[in-house]
Order: C-alpha cells, then sequence, then structure tokens
C-alpha cells in the first residue's frame, strides 16, 4: 500500500515538473479596433462633415480589406491575421467609436515594435476569385471583385456630396480601390506589449478627411474605368498621411 | 452504528443505480413508435457543381443525401405544412416559373403576403442571411419562417410535427433520411433540415449560353456582347450600366444588401418598407434588400420585393433613370444615358443567363 501510495505521489509530482516546463511560453489576446474618424472625431455614417471649399460630405460605406497583419518584434513578424474586411460603416456614435474589431487569441507573451500590414491583397491571392474561397472567407464576397479589372476591391469609400453647401446631397460618390498596382503594404512603429493571459487593445484609426484630401470627388465621383486610376491613386497615396496607431 | 447507516445508504444507491440502469438498458419501445425494422443507408448526395462556381457548403450537422433530398421535396411540395393543407413551398416556388410564383406578392393561407417571392435557384451557393430583408440567418432558418407565419401558412410546428408523426409514409422517410428510432423523434429541425437539403440541391448554371460564352464554347451575338460589356464595365468608352456590383458573375447575386432606388424618403426614416434596417435596427439598412440572382431573370417576373415591373424593359428603364431618391440609395444607382439600342444589347445579355431546362428536371418536380 505505502509502495503504491509512493509511486502515485512520484506520478504526481512528475506531472507537475512537466507541466511547469510547457507553461514556460505564455499567451496573451491581441484585439485591433478599426476605427474610422473624420478629423479627430469619430465618424458616423450620414452625419454631415465638412468638405473641401464650403461643401459638406456624409458617409455611407467605409471600408478597407486588411491582409497579412502581423505584429512586429525587430523584423520577425507574428501573424495575426491572413485577411478582415473592416467595416467601419456605423451609423451610432458608441458603435463608430469601437470601431470594427478583429481578435486574436494565444499570441506569445513579450514586446512588440510594431504592426504591419497590407490594404488589398498581394498579386498572388488577387489573382484567385471569390469561388476558390469558402464563405467564412471575406474574399468569398464577390461584392469585394471586379471583374473588368481582374481584382478584389480594396477599400471603399461611398457617400453624398453636397456640392453647393445648400443641405441637398446632390452628388453620390464611390471611390473603390483596386489592382495590383494599387495593394500597399504598412507599417507602424509602437510599443506594443502582449502580457499572458489579457487583452492588449489596439487601434488602427482611418482619417477620411486626410484620407480625401485633395480627392476632387466632385469631378470625378465614381472610378470605374480601368483605364483611369488617377483618382484611386491619390487616395491610396494618402494612407501614410491618413492611417495611424494608438493604443 | 454510524458506519451501518453508511454501508445501507451505499448499498440502497447502489441498487437504485442498478435499477435505473436496467430502465435504460431495456427500455422497449412501443411497436407503434418503433422505426428500428426500416433500414438506414445514408448515401451522401455529390453535387454538380457548374464551371465557375463556388463549392456548396453544407452545415455539418445537416449534410446532404440522397434521401434527405428526397424527403425535403417531398415536404417542399406538400400543402401538409399549412394549416389547412391549401399551401406548400412549392405554391411560391413553382419549378416551371423557376422556382418563383409569377406574382408582385405572394398568397398565403390568410391572403396576400407583404412581399414578392424570390427565386430558390442557387441558393445553396449563399451563405448571408435568406429572404428579402436578410431575416434569416441559415437556409434551415428559412425554411422554418413560413410555417408559423400567420398569413403564409398559418400554422404551428407543433400541428405539422403530429401530422407528421400519424402520416403512413413520413416516418419512414425521416427514418431513411436521419436515422431516428423512433416516430416521436420527429421534429421540425430535421424537416427543415431536410427541406433545406433539398433546396441546396436546386442548382442551375453551366449550360445557358453566357457559360457556355465564359468556357470558350461558342460566341456570344453582337447585342448579347455589347450588353457583356456593359453590364460588367469591360469597355471605357460605353456606358457602365452598373450591373456587376451587386449581380457578379458567376452567381449574378450578392450576398449583401443594397438601396436600388425603389422607394422615395426624404431620410432614413421614411421608408415604407425598411426591408433589412428592420431586421438590424440600424436606420442606415432602411430600404435595402438582397440583390437576387439575374439568372433564369427571364422566367422570374414580376421583379423586385414588391413586384414593381412586369418586365425586364420596365427594369432596364428604372435603372437607366436612376431610380427614386433617398440617402443610402447606391451611389451606383445613377441616370446612366443609354441609348434604346444599348438597352436593347443590355437586354439580350440578360437573355444569356436563362436556363429553361430547370423547368422540367425530374429531380425537381413534385413526387405527387
Amino acid at each position: 500500500m505505502k509502495n503504491i501510495l509512493f509511486f502515485l505521489v512520484a506520478v504526481g509530482v512528475l506531472g507537475l515538473i512537466s507541466c511547469k516546463d510547457d507553461d514556460e511560453t505564455t499567451y496573451g489576446t491581441l484585439t485591433i479596433n478599426v476605427k474610422a474618424v473624420y478629423d479627430g472625431e469619430p465618424l458616423s455614417t450620414f452625419s454631415t462633415y465638412d468638405f473641401d471649399n464650403g461643401e459638406d460630405i456624409q458617409f455611407s460605406l467605409i471600408s478597407l480589406m486588411l491582409s497579412d497583419i502581423d505584429l512586429l518584434n525587430q523584423a520577425a513578424g507574428t501573424p495575426i491575421s491572413d485577411i478582415a474586411l473592416a467595416d467601419m460603416s456605423f451609423d451610432n456614435l458608441t458603435a463608430a467609436e469601437k470601431g470594427f474589431t478583429i481578435k486574436s487569441m494565444n499570441i506569445k507573451t513579450g514586446s512588440y515594435t510594431g504592426i504591419r500590414f497590407g490594404i488589398g491583397v498581394k498579386p498572388d491571392i488577387n489573382a484567385m476569385k471569390p469561388a476558390d474561397f469558402p464563405s467564412t472567407n471575406p474574399l468569398s464576397n464577390t461584392s469585394y471583385y471586379w471583374i473588368p479589372w481582374s481584382s478584389y476591391i480594396f477599400s471603399k469609400t461611398e457617400g453624398l456630396l453636397d456640392t453647393l453647401g445648400t443641405g441637398l446631397f446632390d452628388l453620390p460618390f464611390a471611390l473603390h480601390t483596386g489592382s495590383d498596382g494599387l495593394y500597399v503594404e504598412l507599417e507602424g512603429g509602437l510599443p506594443i506589449v502582449i502580457e499572458s493571459q489579457k487583452d492588449t487593445q489596439l487601434d488602427i484609426i482611418v482619417d477620411y478627411k486626410d484620407l480625401l484630401s485633395s480627392i476632387p470627388i466632385k469631378h470625378n465621383p465614381l472610378n470605374h474605368n480601368p483605364e483611369d486610376l488617377a483618382t484611386i491613386t491619390a487616395l491610396v497615396n494618402n494612407y501614410a498621411t491618413s492611417i495611424y496607431l494608438a493604443q | 452504528m454510524g458506519f451501518r447507516h453508511f454501508k445501507f445508504g451505499l448499498t440502497l444507491i447502489g441498487f437504485a443505480l442498478l435499477v435505473a440502469c436496467q430502465d435504460t438498458i431495456t427500455d422497449p419501445i412501443d411497436p407503434a413508435d418503433d422505426l428500428r425494422d426500416i433500414p438506414y443507408h445514408p448515401i451522401s448526395y455529390i453535387p454538380n457543381i457548374p464551371f465557375g462556381f463556388p463549392s456548396l457548403e453544407q452545415p455539418a450537422d445537416n449534410p446532404m443525401t440522397i434521401d434527405g433530398i428526397r424527403l425535403g421535396r417531398k415536404l417542399f411540395f406538400d400543402p401538409i405544412l399549412s394549416i389547412d393543407s391549401t399551401i406548400s413551398c412549392s405554391s411560391c416556388h413553382l419549378p416551371e416559373l423557376s422556382f418563383a410564383d409569377g406574382l408582385a406578392f405572394s398568397q398565403g393561407v390568410n391572403g396576400t403576403t407583404a412581399r414578392g417571392s424570390m427565386s430558390i435557384i442557387n441558393v445553396g451557393f449563399h451563405n448571408n442571411r435568406f429572404f428579402w430583408d436578410g431575416r434569416a440567418a441559415t437556409l434551415e432558418d428559412q425554411a422554418h419562417m413560413p410555417v408559423e407565419d400567420p398569413i403564409e401558412m398559418g400554422e404551428l410546428w407543433e400541428n405539422v410535427v403530429l401530422k407528421l408523426k400519424s402520416h403512413s409514409t413520413y416516418p419512414e422517410d425521416f427514418r431513411k433520411a436521419f436515422g431516428i428510432e423512433r416516430k416521436t423523434e420527429i421534429n421540425k429541425d430535421l424537416a427543415t433540415k431536410a427541406i433545406a437539403q433539398f433546396e441546396r440541391s436546386v442548382i442551375s448554371g453551366g449550360t445557358t449560353k453566357y457559360d457556355r460564352f465564359i468556357k470558350g464554347e461558342i460566341f456570344l451575338e453582337e447585342d448579347e456582347y455589347n450588353g457583356y460589356l456593359m453590364f460588367f464595365d469591360f469597355d471605357p468608352t460605353i456606358p457602365d450600366a452598373e450591373c456587376g456590383h451587386c449581380h457578379n458573375a458567376p452567381l449574378f447575386a450578392a450576398e449583401d444588401f443594397f438601396n436600388n432606388g425603389l422607394q422615395a424618403s426624404a431620410d432614413l426614416l421614411g421608408f415604407a418598407d425598411p426591408g433589412l434596417g428592420k431586421v438590424t435596427g440600424n436606420i442606415s439598412d432602411n430600404g435595402k434588400f438582397k440583390a437576387p440572382t439575374l439568372r433564369n431573370a427571364e422566367y422570374t417576373a414580376p421583379y423586385m420585393h414588391n413586384g414593381s415591373f412586369q418586365t425586364l424593359e420596365e427594369i432596364i428603364e428604372h435603372y437607366n433613370s436612376g431610380g427614386l431618391n433617398s440617402p443610402n440609395k447606391s451611389p451606383l444607382i445613377r441616370p446612366l444615358h443609354l441609348t434604346p439600342s444599348q438597352k436593347s444589347d443590355l437586354l439580350a445579355f440578360l437573355l444569356t443567363l436563362s436556363d429553361s431546362t430547370i423547368h422540367t428536371n425530374p429531380e425537381y418536380q413534385s413526387p405527387f
């Protein structure tokens, strides 16, 4: 009987030791909130904002396709999400302030130096079609694929412009970006600490006033001409100055 | 003394457990309820997926089987689901009309419903919100709702289940489809699963003029080809008809919801039929409806959720006009300035999406 007891205790101690070994790697959670603001204030759809030259603007649909989101530790990346369609179209401020959430579990604890992500998808993925993906993947959404470009739509910015400042929003606009040449990768530096069994929050903020800075919406409210990408190229070039990180 | 009581207690518990176990093991099934003599050999259904289509996803708890689809088809065509046995699913989704019903507003047991019926062809390839207003999350949920809708079928599921349990053939069908052992296991979830299986099997594509063109088997006529270019905005030198945004290939439908200018409203609260907004509670969704498939649109008149248009020509005219204004009308619904010839070309292209074989396909006909 005593022998059995000793054996059981020994097994228990061994088990405990081996568990301790496994537990040396600890994990936490990262929650990324993709938020839209306008001139620094939370942006809600169908609210009115000052645009250029006395014109007012309202937004109805604002979204970004984010790909290959990696947490950075020096040059090395820790994958967070392959693909997310961040739809920031919220018609109430509470939801707009919260933003579109991307949650990633089981990230190794430690200090990270920043984050990297693509807006759009890389050419190898862009060569595929919605039918190639299961319905759970945002890339299966045919509303985000534009056949004449043979490309996914990387972002949508839609709304109305009050061109006369009369309160009548007379000009609908739809700026959709896409095509291999307009895929961009952004990298932002910000100390991010992932702690064991804790949730770390990180905001990716898009300021649409800056994003639409010097975009001639009035003269080019729709941009589906595959041979005229000037407007959306200008918009894509504004990403670097209109998207920033915060905690 | 205390130990003796403890021993007695343990013996009592042991005996009670033994009795309980015996009950479980030997619980006899009432012969009138017993279905175990009927063979249960489920055979997976392998759908024939048209060229370019996505895969047909099936819920893990409702894989398609030959007998599941057979039962679903029977239920789909059987008015037993309605309170007075006059209305079946097929009353509003007739195979000969590409699974629509030819009415602006469908008829139920208690009069006229608020919307027209959508064709269910290729519905299995959809995975996001069903009905015009998206009120059903899954196809199984969708199949569940019309029975208890007071206008559509006006019946309670508990009554339907009673009718199915006491039916002369349905218990055997449920046994073959789902392997149940007793009639009492028949329930609404199994019934709606079977209906959803049948609906997923209704597939159309691969043989239309458009499909054959895409596969490189044929050329389109000049007018059809011009329409194709405008539909998808391939050629910047001719107008973009803006169709492909909401009716993208290969399904010519979308998982999303749009305000396509059918209702005028000065603000987001003024829509007579709020559509998706009533379901989500978001005012910016008011006036939005699901974009249905344009495959077989030739046969599914009248069109839109409210049967606004009798012909495809009227639809083209609607979009050419830019529709009625409201704040959240899609910015892509705008005056197109198409010439009569261009409108005619667009119509010619829409007709290349027709597949009349589905009307007579024996797999989709009533088993009664």
